[in-house]
């Protein structure tokens, strides 16, 4: 039994975050991917944070964790002489992700051999429109998708996601398209042609409230704190943290009043007439909150889950490395860096679990792999310090 | 669907709510052939039964018919999939699932652990049933570990993940951060992968396989930054909001235009040198400058954000990112709904989908995730109406008419759930 993607061959280009991302799965399922990364290194690996706060492009926690088990070619593809490496690459490849500016990702595609890899050209906007030349980032490109807005408060400052966060969502979405396009190449021998519009994978994806608006004409209130009128619902207060409920309907918040030992909520009208309860959130208040004061987040959410009450505990990193869930199934793993030294990194593991199918292989150096790509691709020491002396290389 | 990268794949979706549907629709766009299996005579959450005040869920348009039919967050995760409603606890219904997994390719569902097991459909007996099915479960935390059997929707995921505590207003305690859905987007993405490599692993070993996917672990490593905060350094990562701390400026400023907001970005000298000529601190670009350096801009970091939140201030959200992106640096406006309808890129490319229900009418949904070149995705089969293909698929199955008639009048099969009195 193999990886499941084993034998498929990946070229990933631009040195982006989000290319990076959508390559990272594909790369621990069995995938060979050649990572081409600009000559200063890209945006990526130069994102924090830094073991010890010290900026290097071998060192980055991004890269770290999405650049597993790929091989680096460092590569100016903006010049023909590197679109012909890429090109050439391609020719034997399954596929080709890349983000790079408009015009760039333009020349790139039509350098490319008919026959070759199917390709997946991540932007901000698409490759048409009156934005389509715009730069965005992680912050910006979120903030056209209704969900920034959502993120706030009624009246405050919208907040994005953490960093990187929607940014990774457009990787896992060129993901999903790329694996459908493998698919269809080995079932039919056909390549695709796939555009991954950022400001759309993340606006067509649920967690947005758009069709609520287009249904009702309603655009929800952006309440401060939990509602008041439909709860649970929300962050609380409990005797180490924060728990988040979903429980403010059916049956949820009847197994929550048995639950935290009052099932006489049950046939209390203001609670269980549903026009009276928005009317007694403080009344409600009185049973909770002692019962969730008393408790620690983790025996909040198991005790309650065992009546199956919708609620979780809100945990910072180092909870959720050492949650008893997280250890019984090993959501983490350690890498063992090809760098030296003896570093490991941690990082987190398979998205989903199938028997022999996931490995997280170290990260590659810089341009680790330059000269060894270039011999496999046929080019002579010659030609390779050529390209080198002409700066397409490092 | 016109697309045709799946086709030839049958699928079973049996999920409720956004993960599981929206994986069931990607699928769809990409060709394959979906069923969607719904709790009968038990509605989804989705699919209110009244109007109940506050719940998301309710939040219903004003056209006539059912009211689980015409909730926008049901329809926005379901299309491009035939709907059937089983009661599979029932001796008939249980029959129609059984055939229909073994027809079929793939089988996916997102219910607690546990449940299809006690439902007579867990792994063991969808492999008896059809030795090269595939099947995911995806429940929140996971098939196996203690968490076993719990309840969740994607925001307790996000929590229990961690992305609670590092997003929001830093300004605000945790109780201020709003639920958000976020796994679920990723977790319809990752079903997509998942289903991918579990026929390539069928087609290799001749045999199906079970995938255990966890939509917390599918969420995780798409957190990168917040885990490798501590497990490279020992520090907890804070709440930053829009602050960038190596970046200026960097930030979400308030528009003239109500309660308009404009995000703004300059990530680079060059970026900065536009911006700062148009917000009309063209010297602050000049090399004799400390703030023409990003250093002296992280020095200058209260100054900077006042001048620009000044600049914002003077027009329209999308005035000023329209400037500021003429000037050659980062901005977007913070659009509501109905900005994101009018978004300039979004009609030149007729992005958005108007789409004809029975009962809902005409609305206008959001577009699909990507395009494919020559075999682009179609809203071909808009959200189905509960049990809108009972009939068809039955019969695909082999069930005759009679027999279906009869599956109907033993509650084993429906097409109506019994709506709340007002």
């Amino acid at each position: 039994m193999t990886q499941p993607f084993a034998g498929v061959r990946v070229v990933e280009v631009g040195g982006t975050v989000a290319a990076a991302a959508a390559t990272k799965t594909l790369s621990d399922f069995g995938a060979e991917v050649i990572k081409i990364e600009p000559l200063d290194g890209g945006a990526m690996r130069r994102l924090p944070p830094f073991l010890d706060d010290r900026p290097a492009l071998d060192g980055g926690g991004f890269h770290l964790a999405l650049d597993t088990g790929k091989r680096s070619l460092a590569l100016d593809v903006t010049t023909a002489s590197g679109r012909q490496v890429v090109a050439a690459l391609a020719a034997g490849s399954d596929l080709l992700v890349q983000e790079l500016p408009p015009d760039d990702a333009e020349a790139l595609l039509a350098a490319l051999p008919d026959d070759g890899a199917s390709t997946v050209t991540i932007s901000p906007h698409g490759p048409d429109g009156p934005f389509r030349d715009r730069n965005e980032n992680d912050m910006s490109a979120f903030a056209w998708t209704t969900r920034m807005h959502r993120h706030s408060i009624e009246g405050e400052e919208p907040q994005r996601y953490a960093p990187q966060v929607a940014t990774i969502q457009v990787g896992a979405t060129a993901t999903a398209a790329a694996a459908a396009a493998l698919w269809h190449r080995e079932q039919h021998g056909t390549r695709s042609t796939i555009e991954v519009a950022a400001v759309e994978a993340m606006a067509g994806n649920v967690d947005s409230f758009f069709a609520i608006w287009t249904f009702s004409g309603m655009d929800l209130p952006r309440p401060a704190g939990p509602s008041k009128a439909a709860y649970p619902a929300g962050n609380y207060e409990c005797g180490d943290g924060y728990v988040l409920f979903a429980a403010q309907g059916e049956p949820f918040f009847s197994r929550l009043c048995a639950g935290i030992g009052h099932p006489e909520m049950l046939e209390d009208p203001r609670f269980m007439d549903l026009a009276q309860r928005p009317l007694n959130w403080d009344l409600f208040m009185e049973y909770l909150d002692p019962w969730l004061k008393a408790r620690t987040r983790l025996e909040v959410f198991t005790q309650l889950q065992e009546h199956g009450v919708m609620v979780a505990p809100v945990l910072e990193a180092p909870d959720v490395i050492t949650d008893p869930q997280a250890v019984a199934r090993g959501s983490f793993v350690d890498v063992e860096q090809s760098g030296g030294g003896g570093t490991t990194t941690t990082i987190a593991g398979p998205p989903f679990r199938l028997a022999g199918a996931w490995e997280a292989r170290p990260t590659p150096r810089f341009g680790e792999h330059t000269g060894e790509v270039l011999d496999a691709l046929g080019y002579s020491r010659d030609e390779q310090i050529a390209l080198f002396r002409a700066g397409v290389t490092s | 669907m016109t697309s045709g990268l799946l086709a030839g794949i049958t699928a079973i979706e049996a999920c409720e709510v956004w993960a599981g549907p929206m994986a069931g629709s990607l699928l769809g766009d990409l060709g394959a052939q979906v069923v969607k299996v719904e709790s009968y005579p038990r509605s989804s959450m989705t699919r209110p039964l009244g109007v109940a005040a506050g719940a998301q869920g309710s939040v219903i348009s004003d056209d006539d018919g059912p009211p689980y039919e015409l909730s926008g967050i049901h329809h926005l995760a379901n299309r491009n999939k035939r709907n059937v409603a089983f009661d599979i606890r029932s001796p008939g219904g249980g029959e129609a699932m059984r055939r229909l997994i073994a027809s079929s390719d793939l089988f996916f569902e997102g219910y607690s652990a546990g449940t299809m097991e006690r439902l007579g459909f867990g792994w063991d007996e969808v492999h008896a049933l059809n030795p090269r099915a595939v099947m995911i479960s995806m429940p929140g935390w996971g098939v196996e570990g203690p968490y076993r059997g719990y309840v969740t929707l994607g925001s307790g995921l996000d929590a229990g993940a961690a992305h609670v505590s590092v997003r929001g207003n830093p300004t605000r305690d945790t109780s201020f951060v709003q639920p958000i859905f976020h796994s679920d987007a990723t977790g319809a993405l990752t079903v997509i992968l998942a289903a991918i490599a579990g026929l390539r692993r069928r087609d290799e070993t001749g045999e199906g396989c079970f995938i255990d996917m966890s939509q917390i672990e599918a969420l995780t490593w798409q957190l990168p930054g917040v885990f490798a905060e501590w497990t490279m350094n020992q520090r907890r990562p804070e709440r930053l909001g829009n602050v960038d701390p190596h970046i200026v400026p960097h930030g979400c400023y308030r528009s003239a235009d109500g309660d308009g907001w404009v995000t703004i970005a300059a990530e680079d000298d060059r970026q900065w040198a536009g911006l700062a000529s148009l917000i009309g601190h063209a010297q602050w670009a000049d090399i004799a400058d400390p703030r023409s350096g990003i250093v002296g801009r992280l020095r200058a970091r209260e100054e900077i954000d006042a001048a620009i939140a000044e600049f914002a201030a003077r027009a329209t959200a999308e005035e000023v990112a329209d400037q500021v992106q003429a000037a050659g640096a980062i901005a977007a406006p913070v659009v509501p709904a109905p900005g994101m309808l009018a978004s300039p890129q979004l009609q030149s490319r007729e992005w958005f989908e108007a789409v004809s229900h029975r009962y809902a009418g005409t609305k206008i949904l959001g577009g699909f995730l990507w395009s494919v070149e020559g075999d682009e995705p179609s809203w071909d089969l808009p959200c189905g109406l509960v049990g809108e293909y009972n009939h068809e698929v039955l019969g695909e199955l082999g069930f005759s008419a009679d027999e279906i008639a009869t599956l109907e009048r033993d509650g084993a099969i429906g097409d109506r759930y019994e709506v709340a009195s007002a």
